[in-house]
């Protein structure tokens, strides 16, 4: 097996050193800036690392998946992160090797395939054909990081054929920019405490009641991304693999089932309060406190309890009188 | 360029709060925010919409939807259910051969890998802008500044020219509300149903609930003692490591300022 | 020209069967309903008894998404260390043409609504009517709804959106409407699985158990149900609005104290809550009711408050279906007659004059008021229920008292006069007898 990870200016993608480690420290790195990235990556990884270093302002799907193709001939299993550019590359890559693509995968090994599905619920577990490619969840593996491996390195020629993408061939957009964490969201993405809204919630009304609650425990508001999707909340507080990743040390989770591609981008936190009408479902198997309950009607409680604090009043707690 | 066309590509899905109960299906919001684009984006253009589902008759709904909505032509691409990625894109590009533009959702909520749109850039040899966040046309002629996600909160910004497959999340736009007269006509509109090009495949997989797999974790420091129970709480975090209580609302909420009050996260 | 012959406003069981009716009398139907699809968010307690449908879909049993047909039917009165149960069982319900059966209210309504589609009627799902279009003469001629270029013109507008019921209102149709007229029916729906039902209601294969509940209400008057599904338990109670008002409980808190009751709690233990729902009954009958017709509206089912909420009774859906399928016909009848006036529509009136839909609401004009009396609902319980007790009860070496003792001495220990017992009696007689 080995994995392929995209690099943009010596950054690696999340879950590239998961990817890494599923294949046993094999990888290809392919993009600019490979050599800084085999160093980032090897402090956590013994194994043998390719770099194809490609010219490219930003990165460039049809023209990496036509330099990087060739170069995977006799590699009958590959993995790729399933981040946001592994997303836009292996369907690529795919169709160029005519093989099957395994997306979202939790776990791969050359006989067996565990892929997520249906929003994180469901877990399926195939035997792939003989030579496959396959993505894997960011945040579900982990590695065991093992400073002072010894790994080898070795650079890979580009193919004068794929250097450059070729008059007529498939063209890619032209990247203008690549734009840091918004700045919006930079409370979410360093605050200690979280509240945060899911598709159990009933209506966009619920959302500031629950910042409310929020602003009362000195907590930021964060959602799935069923509730981004429905307008409900700004797509830059999506918690997530595709969304910004947190650390907070508590955690209110409010109708969230905690699909996979969410709790993998929570970090971990000391205290999960999970509140949900199905007792079973991951979020409250991983809270310290499962309450089996309607969660707007508990967040109408909450409310009143805690007391609706003034706008920017935030860690300060007035205790309503019932 | 005549008349330009513009694909939607609109999957039937359940609604993930009523998993088991399809009469709650339909297009999922990224979807029917694709479906919005293609049409706002056939009014600058002066193109007309062709909304595209491969699956199943009962699938229909999701095009008669569309159709209602503004989408001046449906047409289902006959196969099953379920069927790998690749083989549901090559089905579209039958019909999109020679679009302008593709509009797709950037995940669909059952599978839910958001492959399709790249199969589908890959078979078309078109550009392709995934997982879109903002969508700014630029005129003349088919081409768009959009922003992406990419990971850790970054952002990219792209300029995309046709003939592109754009993969957008649902809160880019909102789908407008078909008019009660159109609504009207398209129960009874005519859907073209075309055959699927290739035998479609499926992946053969047993089905579970969804568990977490085991994480391998960087050796905590401290003594070897200490080292052995944080390793093994951590394996104890996979199965249920906290109180299940199941309260009504009220109580809910008392029991859980008592336990932020416990841990110390309230003063007082 | 108007768009359409007839709009039908609600996906419920009155909108599906007026629609059903009109459209078979060849007219163009549309029905309206404001939910992804009809029954989507309808709620009620759970029995339905489909008799009416015996004309309107032959064999319906044959067809239709049933959990249980009724099989027993308990009546249970409840103070809180006691309960008394009146439980009759017959087989015949268990076989066609079958009496009640409980079903699910998204299904059913689903069920319905298919019917009226077959029949030719458009549906027209996610949409909300917000108001009627009106010519000079204040005669109906059509709705407005919530979508873009959303009105539409009709013959015959048939107003079955449900209990206070908007259209029937802004039609100037109540005269005057009333918080002490509705009840608040609240329910739980309870997991369990289907071998511990069966053991538990004593029932087995697809019959299922109606129990009607007197007591177990708390202070607030009122009552409640448990009923079998397959696999789920449909408990609730119906409480009356002002005396929940009053009392500032807790309806969920009601629900719960029922449920710890010693002869409710076995029956329900270890279920999981699958949906808790709550919704407004018209329960006062007759007192209530609007009128029904005016030109060019009809109006059916709970938006006409045709609900028989009367204690042991909790009947709806019948009237609603029945009083939606003779809408349908008088619609059609005025259509062909080309009179779309109250005159032309009156024969809607006279069906419903004819039928159960009237004559049990006149039979049981009192009986709401009645069951929901302070002394029904405070009193009797306790003096009857002691009685049986004293009845019941061994106190050897005493001899066995007699019953019309025990019955003096309990009325009076439970402060009853007799006046009052006696003319509740004829009441009571007059309406359940
Ligand atoms: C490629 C890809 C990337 C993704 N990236 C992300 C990401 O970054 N972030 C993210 O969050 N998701 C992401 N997802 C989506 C993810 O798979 C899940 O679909 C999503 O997290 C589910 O959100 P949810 O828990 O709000 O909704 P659901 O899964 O629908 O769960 C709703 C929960 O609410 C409960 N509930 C219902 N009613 C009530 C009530 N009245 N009271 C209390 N509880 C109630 C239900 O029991 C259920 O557990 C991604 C998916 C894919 C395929
Ligand atoms: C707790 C409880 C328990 C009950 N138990 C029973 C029982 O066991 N058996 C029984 O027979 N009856 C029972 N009933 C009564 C029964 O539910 C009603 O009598 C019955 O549903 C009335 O049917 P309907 O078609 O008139 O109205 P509804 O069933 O209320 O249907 C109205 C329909 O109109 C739609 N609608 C409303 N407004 C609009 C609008 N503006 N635009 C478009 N659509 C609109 C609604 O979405 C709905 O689909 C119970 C009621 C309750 C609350
Ligand atoms: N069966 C299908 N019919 C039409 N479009 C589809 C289908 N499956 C996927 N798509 C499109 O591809 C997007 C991503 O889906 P997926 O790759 O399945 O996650 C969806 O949001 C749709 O726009």
């Amino acid at each position: 097996m080995i994995a392929v990870v995209v690099v943009r200016d010596g950054v690696l993608p999340q879950g590239a050193d998961e990817a890494a480690a599923e294949c046993g420290g094999r990888v290809l790195l392919a993009g600019s800036g490979t050599v800084m990235a085999a160093e980032a990556l090897a402090t956590s990884l013994a194994g043998q690392v390719y770099l194809l270093e490609l010219a490219a302002t930003g990165f460039q799907p049809a023209h990496f998946a036509a330099a990087i193709a060739p170069h995977l001939a006799g590699e009958p299993h590959v993995v790729l992160p399933a981040s946001a550019d592994g997303r836009d590359l292996a369907p690529r890559l795919a169709a160029l090797l005519r093989r099957p693509l395994h997306a979202g995968a939790i776990a791969v090994t050359p006989s067996r395939v565990d892929l997520a599905r249906n929003g994180g619920t469901e877990l399926h577990r195939a035997t792939p054909a003989p030579e496959f490619l396959a993505t894997l969840l960011p945040g579900v593996r982990g590695v065991t990081p093992c400073p002072g491996a010894e790994h080898t390195v070795e650079v890979l020629a580009p193919l004068p054929a794929a250097a450059a993408p070729a008059a007529g061939g498939p063209t890619d957009p032209t990247v203008v920019a690549v734009l840091p964490p918004d700045p919006a969201t930079i409370d979410l993405s360093e605050a200690p405490r979280i509240v945060a809204a899911g598709a159990g919630l009933d209506g966009p009304e619920r959302i500031p009641q629950l910042t409310a609650v929020g602003r009362a425990i000195g907590a930021s508001m964060g959602a799935t991304r069923v509730v981004t999707d429905r307008g409900w909340v700004p797509h830059a507080r999506q918690i997530g693999t595709t969304g910004v990743v947190v650390d907070p040390s508590l955690y209110l989770a409010f109708g969230i089932s905690g699909a996979v591609q969410h709790t993998s981008g929570l970090g971990t936190p000391a205290h999960t309060i999970s509140v949900n009408t199905d007792a079973h479902c991951p979020m409250m198997q991983m809270a310290d406190l499962a309450v089996v309950a309607d969660a707007n009607e508990t967040l109408d409680h909450l409310e009143r309890l805690l007391g609706r604090p003034a706008e920017g009043d935030a860690g300060t707690m007035q205790e309503g009188v019932a | 360029m005549s008349s330009p066309i513009i694909i939607a590509c609109l999957k039937w899905v359940a609604h993930p709060g009523e998993p088991h109960d399809e009469r709650f299906a339909g297009a999922s919001p990224a979807d029917r925010a694709a479906l919005e684009l293609a049409l706002q984006q056939a009014k600058e253009l002066g193109g007309t919409v062709t909304a595209v589902t491969v699956g199943p008759p009962a699938t229909e709904t999701v095009l008669r939807d569309a159709v209602a909505a503004g989408a001046d032509r449906a047409v289902r691409v006959d196969g099953p259910a379920a069927m790998l990625s690749s083989d549901v894109a090559a089905g579209i590009a039958g019909v999109a051969e020679g679009a302008a533009w593709v509009w797709c959702g950037d995940y669909s909520l059952d599978r839910g890998t958001g492959s399709v749109p790249a199969f589908l850039a890959a078979a078309l040899g078109a550009q392709q802008a995934l997982g879109v966040i903002d969508v700014q046309f630029a005129a003349p002629g088919p081409a768009a500044r959009v922003t992406r996600r990419l990971d850790g909160g970054r952002r990219e910004v792209l300029d995309v020219t046709g003939p592109a497959v754009v993969s957008v999340e649902g809160a880019v736009a909102d789908l407008r509300r078909a008019g009660l007269g159109a609504l009207r006509v398209a129960t009874s509109a005519s859907i073209d149903v075309v055959p699927l090009r290739s035998p479609a495949r499926r992946l053969k997989a047993v089905v579970q609930p969804y568990r977490p797999r085991a994480m391998a974790l960087a050796a905590p420091d401290g003594s070897p003692l200490e080292r052995l129970r944080l390793l093994t709480d951590a394996a104890a975090a996979t199965a249920a490591r906290g109180e299940t209580v199941t309260l009504a609302p009220p109580d809910a909420a008392a029991r859980i300022v008592a336990a932020l009050r416990g841990w110390g996260y309230l003063d007082s | 020209m108007t768009d359409v012959d007839v709009i039908v406003v609600g996906g419920g069981p009155a909108g599906s069967c007026a629609a059903i009716t009109a459209a078979r009398a060849g007219l163009d139907v549309v029905l309206i309903e404001r939910g992804p699809f009809p029954g989507s968010k309808n709620m009620y307690g759970g029995v339905v008894y489909p008799r009416i449908l015996d004309g309107l879909i032959p064999n319906w049993w044959e067809e239709a998404p049933v959990q249980r047909w009724v099989t027993r039917r308990s009546t249970m009165l409840l103070t809180p260390t006691q309960a008394l149960t009146v439980d009759f069982r017959s087989q015949a319900w268990g076989a066609p043409p079958y009496n009640g059966a409980t079903a699910y209210r998204p299904d059913w309504d689903h069920w319905l609504a298919g019917h009226a589609e077959a029949a030719g009627a458009q549906l027209i799902t996610s949409t909300v009517v917000t108001g009627l279009l009106r010519a000079p003469s204040g005669a109906v001629t059509g709705v407005r709804t919530d979508r873009p270029d959303g009105d539409l013109t009709a013959k015959v507008v048939i107003a079955c959106d449900g209990v206070n019921s908007f259209l029937a209102k802004e039609a100037g149709l109540y005269e005057h409407t009333d918080a002490k007229h509705f009840t608040l029916g609240v329910k739980e729906t309870l997991a369990l699985p289907k071998e511990v039902i069966d053991e538990r209601f004593a029932v087995r294969d697809n019959h299922g158990v109606d129990i009607e509940i007197l007591g177990g209400t708390g202070g607030v008057n009122g009552g409640g149900f448990l009923y079998t599904n397959l696999e789920t338990l449909a408990i609730g109670v119906v409480l009356k609005l002002t005396k929940l008002g009053a009392q500032k409980a807790r309806p969920e808190e009601i629900i719960a104290g029922l449920k710890r009751h010693p002869a409710i709690a076995p029956l329900v233990q270890d279920g999981e809550l699958k949906e808790y729902s709550a919704h407004v009954i018209p329960e006062a009958g007759l007192t209530m009711m609007p009128k029904m017709i005016a030109d060019g509206l009809l109006v059916a089912g709970d938006a006409a408050a045709l609900c028989l909420a009367a204690g042991i009774w909790l009947e709806g859906v019948n009237f609603a279906m029945a009083s939606g399928m003779y809408a349908g016909e008088a619609a059609a009848e005025a259509v062909r007659a080309g009179d779309l006036t109250a005159v032309g529509l009156a024969g809607y009136q006279r069906r419903l004059s004819d039928t159960f839909v009237l004559k049990d609401h006149r039979r049981l004009k009192r009986a709401p008021e009645l069951v929901l009396s302070d002394r029904v609902q405070h009193l009797y319980p306790q003096m009857i229920a002691n009685v049986a007790e004293r009845m019941f009860r061994v106190d050897n070496p005493d001899p066995k008292p007699g019953l019309r003792r025990i019955l003096a001495q309990e009325r009076k220990r439970a402060g009853v006069r007799r006046r009052d017992l006696a003319r509740d009696g004829w009441i009571g007689f007059r309406s359940f007898g």
